[in-house]
């Protein structure tokens, strides 16, 4: 125990606000695209930061903050919304971030991925996500959601092949997609 | 590398930088070309992810909610997730149907209810502003069941909060309440519990100097006040839960 435990709390809190500037932004996606509405990531982003900030302690490493978080808010995300939230979707416009260099052609672009990512199971949305979003590698991904690594890499693998199949229909199916993949 | 397993692990992470898997793409045109292909979809599914708008100021709240915790710890609840499922609902729904379609509206008694809360929050405020003691649980559990006919369940949460006032007041007149004060971020938040006629629907109080709800809750109402950014919904949740009617 420390003798100084006003210098402690200055510590934890500094360490805290450096950790919510790095990650929220991430984590704040990472919420939409689990729950597809807007009202409820933030209150979601907010409730996994809370309890992030009770048990900042018990993180050892800040560089496993971001699955450290991202798994909290699976988990929350989980016990408030996944059996309980309203048959409601908040697509639209407003989602997708406006910004000057976004061209018409682009925003259209990115409106369809958003389609085809909502379109896609959940078990398979989840593992690419936590790719994209979170940088995250197989084995890491396989630890938050609590899977074995072949099984992630045939959900990715999977996932990709039905964008593939969404942005260019007029190619020809890989024949890697046919063949069984074992979870 | 044989093609299969190649075209496997480029679909499962079109990015790996293993030395045998880059070798193996480089070992003819169509791998390259496929990998290629994936390494564009790819980028194009970041741009589409992190194209997602994050709300203004939710770095602030994240780190208000910080500065919060440190004296309260709140923690959001079943009443928390009903409210957070509520608004959500109001600003899918409101924003989605005509004004005429959407019938949960406040009647005349509700809003009656509402000015006459306002009315007594202001008639109190400066006073209670002033006000620095400490009141016991007991005494606010005294008040509560005399004038709403309720208690607090003593928990954790409830007992981190520091109430400066508990006592009977003449909120409306449609009712006597419970009238508890404590120190919010901003001043004084005053939470009442009327057991009168629930108002047909939440209302969010309408005051130039006030933020806050009137909640149709039980037997009664709810109502929470507190100064403009004050954030409300931790409390609101806290009291939610921990309230229990006794009559």
């Amino acid at each position: 125990m420390s003798e100084t435990p006003v210098l402690d709390d200055i510590a934890k809190r500094k360490r805290y606000q450096i950790m919510v500037d790095a990650l929220y932004q991430d984590v704040y996606r990472y919420a939409y695209w689990l729950c597809k509405n807007g009202a409820l990531a933030e209150d979601l982003v907010q409730e996994t930061f809370l309890r992030a900030w009770r048990s900042l302690d018990s993180l050892q490493n800040d560089k496993a903050a971001k699955a450290w978080l991202f798994t909290i808010l699976r988990r929350e995300n989980a016990r408030l919304y996944e059996r309980y939230r309203p048959d409601i979707v908040d697509i639209e416009d407003q989602t997708i971030a406006d910004s000057f260099d976004n061209e018409p052609d682009q925003r259209m672009d990115r409106k369809l991925l958003h389609d085809a990512i909502e379109s896609l199971d959940k078990d398979y949305r989840e593992p690419l996500l936590l790719q994209v979003i979170g940088g995250f590698s197989g084995k890491e991904i396989a630890e938050i959601l609590n899977l074995n690594n072949n099984t992630v890499m045939t959900r990715l693998f999977r996932a990709r092949g039905k964008l593939k199949h969404v942005f260019f229909p007029d190619g020809e199916p890989d024949k890697a997609l046919d063949e069984p993949q074992y979870e | 590398m044989d093609d299969l397993e190649f075209r496997k692990r480029a679909y499962a992470d079109p990015n790996d930088q293993t030395p045998e898997f880059l070798a193996a793409a480089n070992a003819t045109p169509e791998r390259l070309r496929l990998l290629e292909q994936l390494q564009a979809l790819n980028a194009r599914v970041l741009a589409a992810a992190n194209s997602v708008a994050i709300p203004e100021g939710l770095a602030a709240k994240l780190k208000t909610v910080d500065s919060n915790v440190a004296s309260i710890t709140p923690r959001h609840t079943g009443a928390k997730r009903y409210f957070a499922i509520a608004a959500s609902l109001v600003v899918a729904f409101g924003l989605a149907l005509s004004p005429g379609l959407f019938t949960a509206r406040p009647n005349a008694a509700d809003i009656q209810f509402h000015d006459d809360v306002i009315g007594h929050v202001r008639s109190e405020v400066a006073r209670l502003d002033l006000t620095r003691d400490d009141v016991s649980l007991s005494h606010i559990n005294s008040v509560l069941e005399r004038e709403a006919g309720g208690h607090l369940r003593e928990n954790e949460l409830i007992k981190q909060m520091h109430i400066k006032f508990a006592n009977g007041c003449n909120i409306a007149r449609s009712g006597r309440g419970a009238h508890i004060v404590l120190d919010g971020t901003k001043g004084s938040i005053s939470v009442m519990v009327v057991h009168n006629s629930p108002v047909s629907t939440t209302l969010d109080v309408n005051d130039s100097r006030f933020t806050g709800k009137i909640i149709p809750f039980g037997e009664g109402n709810l109502i929470i006040v507190g100064e403009k950014d004050e954030p409300l919904d931790t409390y609101e949740a806290m009291i939610a839960e921990a309230f229990e009617w006794s009559i």
